[in-house]
């Protein structure tokens, strides 16, 4: 495998101008889509599959009364442990051979079991198509020595792309500085490639903690339930057929032998 | 975890009614093997019925599947694509255009309908032909029986497994679904074919006092595991399970969860046993097999629609 690539997002650079988003949309001809307020700048509210790019705005109160206005765009994580990808059962979603995490349409059936599957609410069914879809990291872009459309047209470089080890030395050295600077919580999210879901390639420096932005605390691969619910319904099938052994064994009050 | 950002699936009542059937059919099955191996000559109807409700009950169940694709021509892809890659997930292994992903419940739960249809099909086609006259191949209905009844438990249970797979706050937060989801297969299996038994014969006899004193332990053991589903759920304690399981418990789904799944489908049945004598009538058991048949479709029902709401 070559070096992984991966996204670096710095939050505390984000100033919401959302020419990320626009970008995106322009790239990968994504349908425009009617716009869908929730009371704040932020448009849409989740990840769809005419968005894969999402600015995300939140305002949190802060210890003088006041509010804090955060902000951050966000995208597929395109985690080292893929739910999505453990998940889809006909193999179209697949890791490329920089640790990207794909979806082949020619091969997506459209169950929809990685929709649903992922902790972050990434991937989106597009009904036009029939598939799930989202972020690539713009593949053909990469795979041709550019880098994705988002963090090329990020006026502030709150996005950076490049090989992983690289940006997490930068990251490291970015909390430092801005703890220096009083930002107490800074802190990096997905960044330890020991951490939750093996590390994440689009990891985030955040300025408050992960939940503050909609994020989980501590995200989880929904596949690792597989070996323990499989064991209680094993337990389980002990235990009905004991019990149909036992109900229909011959009994002389029933008449048998 | 913050439910805000997820995502649901929203799979429709087809799925809803395929976990039904398939547990159904795979609790059938299972009923009809034990019966045959204990004594296969005095339990002739429940071994004939059950198999019978084991093939018919899984016969609709690819096309189910099939029509809630986005792409139902590409139904073939849950095990085979012209050129499989190995980058497609942990343990994931291939042979030629096969591919068999063991952390992907759907993979794995595609591959055991096409065996247990396969075996739900030979045992149908042994009990038709001795029906018609001919010989029963009573060696090689023993060894369907097994490995067929082996793989209706997994029939039976992996929609729960599948479901616990999910990042759905009410899935992901126990370990108990596939476990309840098999019971609910027994129960409803084993009052499918009582239901039929009492209904064909309009009377009673000996072969369904066992399959009624089944019915119960299944209901009882059905009963313990959505008690731990619900008490492992409420264990975790973050906000968005809590919501979650409020879905569940209080509204929207509440009304149906107490008094359909828990109430007729498994109170008053248990009820109607505890107060009923040994050799219960053809109406009573008629009423107790519908009750269970309602109550289990509707467990399974109210538990997907349930997790897969999203939160307001």
């Amino acid at each position: 495998m070559a070096r992984t690539l991966a996204m670096f997002t710095d939050v505390s650079l984000c100033i919401g101008c959302r020419a990320c988003q626009v970008a995106c949309k322009q790239w990968n001809q994504l349908a425009p889509e009617e716009p869908e307020w929730t009371g704040s700048y932020q448009n849409h509210p989740h990840f769809t599959d005419k968005s894969y790019r999402l600015v995300r705005f939140f305002e949190q109160p802060d210890d003088k009364g006041g509010l804090t206005w955060h902000m951050m765009s966000d995208v597929c994580k395109h985690c080292a442990q893929a739910g999505c990808l453990e998940a889809c059962p006909t193999g179209a979603i697949y890791r490329t051979e920089y640790g990207t995490v794909n979806i082949n349409q020619d091969i997506c059936n459209g169950c929809r079991y990685c929709v649903s599957a992922c902790p972050f609410g990434v991937v989106a069914f597009n009904e036009n198509t029939g598939t799930a879809t989202k972020c690539t990291f713009c593949n053909d872009r990469i795979h041709n020595g550019l880098g994705p459309a988002c963090a090329k047209a990020c006026p502030t470089e709150s996005i950076r792309f490049g090989f992983r080890d690289d940006l997490e030395q930068k990251a490291l050295k970015r909390v430092d500085e801005l703890k220096k600077m009083g930002f107490r919580d800074a802190q990096l999210y997905g960044a330890d490639r020991n951490g939750d879901l093996g590390g994440l390639n689009a990891f985030f420096l955040l300025l408050a903690k992960p939940s503050t932005y909609g994020l989980p605390e501590r995200p989880r691969l929904p596949q690792r339930n597989v070996f323990w619910d499989s064991l209680a319904s094993v337990g389980a099938a002990v235990a009905v057929g004991l019990g149909a052994l036992v109900a229909f064994r011959n009994r002389n009050e029933h008449g048998g032998t | 975890m913050e439910p805000g950002l997820l995502k649901s699936a929203d799979w429709p009542l087809l799925i809803d009614l395929y976990f039904f059937l398939g547990g159904v059919a795979g609790g059938a099955f299972l009923i009809a093997t034990i019966a045959h191996l204990l004594d296969g000559r005095r339990y002739r109807d429940v071994v004939r019925v059950g198999y019978y409700v084991a093939f018919l009950a899984i016969v609709p169940a690819p096309l189910l599947l099939i029509i809630d694709l986005g792409l139902p021509t590409r139904f073939l892809h849950m095990m085979m694509v012209s050129k499989p890659s190995v980058a497609i997930g942990m343990g994931a292994a291939t042979l030629g255009p096969f591919h068999f992903k063991p952390l992907s419940p759907m993979n794995v739960g595609a591959w055991a309908l096409l065996g247990f249809s396969l075996f739900a099909f030979l045992a149908a086609l042994d009990v038709f032909l001795e029906d018609r006259g001919g010989r029963s191949m009573v060696r090689l209905r023993t060894w369907v029986g097994i490995i067929g009844s082996l793989l209706g438990f997994f029939i039976a249970a992996y929609p729960g497994v599948l479901l616990g797979a999910t990042a759905r706050p009410l899935f992901i937060s126990a370990h108990w679904l596939g476990a309840f989801f098999l019971a609910v297969g027994a129960s409803t299996g084993a009052a499918a074919i009582a239901l039929i038994l009492a209904l064909l014969r309009r009377r009673t006899d000996e072969s369904l006092v066992p399959l009624m004193r089944f019915t119960v332990f299944a209901l009882v053991i059905q009963a313990v595991f959505l008690g731990v589903f619900i008490i492992s759920v409420m264990a975790t304690g973050s906000a968005g399970v809590r919501t979650a399981l409020r879905h569940l418990i209080a509204m929207p789904f509440g009304p149906v969860f107490w008094l359909g799944v828990v109430g007729l489908g498994i109170v008053v049945p248990l009820l109607m046993r505890l107060r009923g004598s040994v050799r219960p009538t053809v109406g009573l058991i008629t009423v107790f097999a519908v009750l269970v048949l309602v109550g289990g479709f509707l467990a399974k029902y109210v538990i997907i629609a349930a997790g897969q709401k999203l939160a307001s």
